[in-house]
């Protein structure tokens, strides 16, 4: 524990505390006398005037040796005050079921109220344009076609931007990249399970996506999936997360958007989350086996009374507790059943105080950059919800809507605030990202690059070498996962509202065939094509827009000075694809 | 393994926040201190460079530089004497010999791992995979970081031939660039067009950028156009020309002899003379399982020359005291040899190896650690992965008692508790 950092932040009570901790320090340093001479010196001090200075120079004596971390937890975390106990939730409609317009109008209110607070004065609506690129993104991850984007540009219909959202909806890209985002949080890759083919739970959730199956039954179904891999993809998760403290952590993380994983070995110090509140959650994964990863193995999981842990120990850490769900009641456990049904049912229920409001967090930041409460997976302690009421309100309807996802995407998606533009204006300037005050600028994952440069290009494949053979004996990856690996370049997800990319993803995209290929120029740039028609195909399939006035003059004479018609297309088309328009969501 | 990068809070947005008040009066936790470790870019005193050479599989120690002929299982090789007296090597390295007093072989490496992954991944980040929930950078990201410069046209960490270890919570800013084929140099940095028509198109593309940002004016934008830059900037650069193996004379091409691993190890020294501080080359194919002594003989005599053509060619250049080179792998092999198949062969054995270093000012000629007479036991100095990471860090002036915190500020040392030798060889 870093002492210096400690005294930032601490009151000078906390201080003292600190002082007062640092007992039983090896004999190397200060005497146990020196010690408690500090601490009384400290504890005194605390009352006159410049306090502060003369006990941190005590305080210093006392702690002049740190403490190593004891596996049974060092005692100074005891000291921080767990979480408040989460209040259950309410299932609670805000209009009636289904209401996509009541819980839209709702949304609009409670921002609007902080805003008016903030003295924020929220940006216009999006322009047609800036709302198409953007819904198609956030919903489907991939650009319009240039057919797709010119008809919607072109339409007159006043419910145009709703049946949008419907229609995205309803479409099988939805659940694709659905899957992609969960591929991403619930599988791993790490030397374990490199012999592993995960690719059969992608098309499995997708489907579960499109199916719009309920998300307390899907994160059932992945929770207590059991099974070979081949007849239950579900069981990727556990394949992945191979280990009791693993699982744990994951299932804490990505569905009841809680970081438990520091309080495996010790009380957190700064959440207080308790050692043992964590075991006690840890003890729903203790029969689970995992199966088969080795070479020519069947990778499976069962849940059995009797766990081979030869590969997959428990920790150091593990303590003998009694399964408790998280700040509430121990269940009683069936010795001779499985557990997780018993931490699914938990979880997904109609009051768990921490489900819904999760995925509900989670659905937000997905489609706005960023959370109600972030880290979206940290919603404890300091990571306060900027808008409380609307959270909760929110999660109370997505309960109350037996857990619907794509209702909950429309409602969202229908407010005026999913709808404002990304522009800067009057009064919003210097606005905070939690105001909402105008829609952030997106980044997009390396998944929506891949296939939005395909959609233009009509080019599925990168070309490129064949995977590297070596120590990974595991399954050859395809071309988009390639890519998208290249583009995570070692990370897990990259930031949605940061540009993360850096000088050898720029090479790729400016100097790869992929993007670069001058055939793909001549398909938009047909012998007979008026100049202002091939630029205006090729900024509706780039940039789902028309390109303006003074673009097309520009380009047309950019094309005047090219040497042939293909270089100059080429150009064009090269620079769209590489622009920040197109790699960003306005 | 558990970052929430998605929707971490960045620094820009944290200073923002509290500007905005959102805390109240005290922030506590991490928040304060994402917010006060500003990134300053100081201007960086000229550094030392480190040349990992990655031995992939892990070699047999007692077939290169612990051999042990009295023993039960000392194989078919025998040691040769070397400019460094007392200290005997392989005679399959018998120009790296002659090179030894330049060198320190650690003969005390004793590690927890024995499966490849876990101990390629303890060796170069001196944490157990998946320790605490966090990916861990690896040297190579962490040299980088701390060394490297943020203007620098060529990136900070290259990794040749095999996969590196990468950044983990550090981030993309220093994952390495990775360079598979070495004698093609580096993946698209060429254009697929005529260098005049390129220029036209990046002339085009930043018409279009200056508009997109007068309107917008995102951060996004912003770093959309530094990555640009810099990858554009280094395409016209004279040292992208180092990249370029085609260009080094043929005689000292020789030097170095041929494939993959050559080529790498010379493309390595011309990377380490325009400052790059970290550059890492793999050879494969140590993991003898089965016919350990004609793969080890074939493996010594690829690196024999290129090893021993580096340590003489940064010494002409008066850049050996400043460039660490290390030779290192995931572990040792076994000191009894096994008949399992038709050729004899050594299994995984983390339990005693060795690794070499040699250069950035080092005493050479020094042996750190000992192991008993069948080479299984370490009797003397045993050594770890932090050890050694500590010792490299000191060789290389980078400060590994620092902290760098996670996307959820949880702090983590550079290296954890070590043991470091630096005294017994500076």
């Amino acid at each position: 524990m870093n002492l210096r950092r400690f005294f930032g932040l601490c009151t000078l009570a906390a201080l003292v505390l600190t002082v007062a901790v640092g007992e039983g320090i090896s004999a190397d340093n200060p005497t146990k006398k020196e010690i408690k001479q500090a601490q009384k010196k400290a504890a005194e001090l605390k009352k006159t005037a410049d306090a502060k200075k003369a006990a941190e120079d005590a305080a210093k004596v006392a702690a002049a040796k740190p403490k190593p971390a004891t596996p049974a937890g060092n005692p100074a975390f005891s000291k921080v005050a767990p979480p408040e106990p989460a209040t259950p939730l309410k299932p609670a409609l805000i209009g009636a079921a289904n209401d996509t317009t009541a819980v839209a109008r709702f949304i609009d209110a409670q921002i609007l109220k902080k805003q008016i607070e903030e003295k924020i004065t929220a940006a216009p609506l999006a322009s047609d344009a800036e709302f198409l690129r953007r819904a198609y993104l956030d919903i489907t991850g991939v650009i319009p076609t240039a057919d797709q984007a010119k008809a919607f540009l072109a339409s007159t219909e006043t419910t145009k931007r709703a049946k949008l959202i419907d229609e995205l909806l309803a479409s099988t890209n939805y659940g694709r990249h659905q899957a992609d985002i969960w591929m991403n949080l619930l599988i791993q890759k790490s030397s374990d399970n490199r012999r592993v083919d995960f690719s059969s739970m992608r098309p499995w959730l997708a489907g579960e996506f499109n199916a719009n199956r309920p998300w307390n039954e899907l994160v059932t179904e992945i929770v207590t999936a059991s099974g070979d891999q081949e007849k239950n993809p579900a069981v990727g998760f556990y394949l992945s997360n191979t280990t009791v403290d693993k699982m744990t952590d994951d299932v804490c993380k990505v569905f009841l958007g809680l970081q438990l994983q520091c309080a495996q070995c010790h009380n957190h110090p700064f959440t207080g989350w308790r050692q043992t509140e964590y075991w006690s959650m840890a003890q729903f994964f203790m029969k689970v086996e995992v199966d088969g990863l080795g070479k020519d193995g069947k990778p499976g999981i069962i849940e059995t009374n009797n766990v081979k842990r030869k590969k997959n120990p428990l920790p150091e850490s593990a303590q003998t507790v009694s399964a408790k769900f998280l700040q509430a009641e121990e269940p009683k456990l069936d010795k001779t059943s499985p557990y997780r049904p018993s931490l699914a049912k938990w979880m997904t229920s109609q009051t768990n105080p921490f489900f819904a409001k999760a995925m509900v967090n989670r659905m937000w930041a997905e489609l706005f950059g960023y959370g109600i409460v972030n880290p979206v997976d940290d919603m404890v302690g300091q990571n306060l919800p900027s808008h409380p009421d609307m959270l909760n309100a929110l999660a109370a309807d997505f309960a109350g809507n037996k857990y619907d996802l794509k209702q909950l995407i429309r409602a969202i998606c229908n407010s005026d605030a999913y709808q404002r533009s990304s522009k800067p204006s009057a009064g919003n300037e210097k606005a905070a990202e939690w105001t909402f005050a105008r829609m952030a600028m997106k980044v997009l994952s390396p998944e929506q690059i891949y296939d939005s440069i395909s959609s233009v290009t009509g080019v599925e494949k990168a070309e490129g070498k064949q995977p590297m053979k070596g120590m990974n004996k595991g399954p050859t990856a395809g071309p988009r996962e390639r890519f998208v690996n290249f583009f995570l370049s070692g990370a897990e997800q990259l930031s949605t509202v940061e540009y993360e990319a850096g000088i050898p993803q720029a090479l790729k995209l400016m100097n790869s065939r992929f993007v670069g290929n001058p055939n793909i120029a001549k398909a938009y740039a047909k012998p007979g094509t008026k100049p202002a028609d091939a630029i205006q195909q090729m900024y509706l399939a780039t940039l789902s827009r028309m390109p303006t006035e003074a673009e097309t003059k520009r380009l047309t004479e950019y094309l005047g000075k090219s040497s042939t018609n293909t270089d100059g297309y080429g150009d064009i088309l090269w620079a769209l694809l590489n622009s920040s328009e197109f790699a960003l969501t306005r | 393994m558990f970052s929430s990068v998605l929707q971490e809070r960045t620094r820009r947005e944290v200073m923002k926040l509290s500007a905005a008040g959102v805390f109240g009066a005290s922030l506590s936790g991490w928040m304060k201190v994402l917010a006060n470790a500003a990134e300053t870019p100081a201007a960086k005193p000229k550094h030392k460079s480190c040349i990992l050479l990655w031995m992939e599989g892990g070699a047999s120690h007692k077939d290169t530089f612990d051999l042990k002929p009295d023993s039960k299982g000392a194989g078919d090789f025998k040691p040769i004497a070397t400019s460094a007296p007392g200290v005997q090597i392989s005679e399959h390295l018998p120009k790296l010999a002659k090179l030894m007093h330049t060198g320190v072989i650690v003969r005390g490496m004793s590690t927890p791992e024995g499966a490849h992954g876990r101990a390629k991944y303890y060796g170069h980040t001196g944490y157990r995979e998946g320790q605490g929930g966090i990916t861990y950078p690896s040297l190579g990201a962490i040299a980088s970081q701390e060394l490297g410069s943020t203007t620098a046209s060529v990136p900070n960490f290259v990794a040749i031939g095999g996969r590196s270890y990468g950044s983990g919570f550090l981030g993309p800013k220093h994952q390495p660039l990775q360079v598979q084929s070495p004698d093609k140099g580096v993946e698209d940095l060429k254009a697929i067009i005529s260098e005049g028509q390129f220029n036209k198109r990046v002339g085009l593309l930043q018409e279009m950028e200056s508009a997109f940002f007068k309107e917008y004016k995102a951060d996004a934008i912003t770093d959309h156009k530094t990555a640009y830059e810099r990858a554009v900037k280094l395409m016209q650069s004279k040292e992208a020309k180092s990249f370029d193996l085609a260009l080094e004379p043929a005689a000292s091409r020789a030097k170095y002899g041929t494939g993959r691993f050559a080529d790498g190890v010379l493309m390595a020294r011309r990377l380490v003379e325009i400052g790059v501080p970290f550059i890492e080359v793999s050879l494969g194919g140590w993991d003898t399982h089965m016919d350990n002594f004609e793969r080890v003989k074939k493996l010594s005599g690829e690196i024999d020359s290129p090893m021993s053509a580096l340590i003489t060619d940064l010494q002409e250049r008066g850049l050996l005291d400043s460039t660490l080179i290390v030779w290192m792998g995931d572990f040792g092999r076994t000191p009894n040899i096994n008949t399992k198949g038709a050729k004899p062969g050594r299994d995984h054995f983390p339990k005693a190896w060795s690794l070499a270093m040699f250069g950035g000012g080092i005493k050479g000629g020094q042996i750190i650690g000992k192991t008993d007479k069948e080479g299984a036991e370490v009797v003397e100095r045993k050594t770890t992965a932090q050890d050694c990471l500590a010792t490299f860090c000191d060789v290389l002036s980078i400060d590994h008692t620092k902290k760098n915190d996670t996307p959820t500020g949880r702090p983590i040392t550079i290296v954890d508790k070590p043991n470091a030798f630096t005294k017994m060889i500076v």
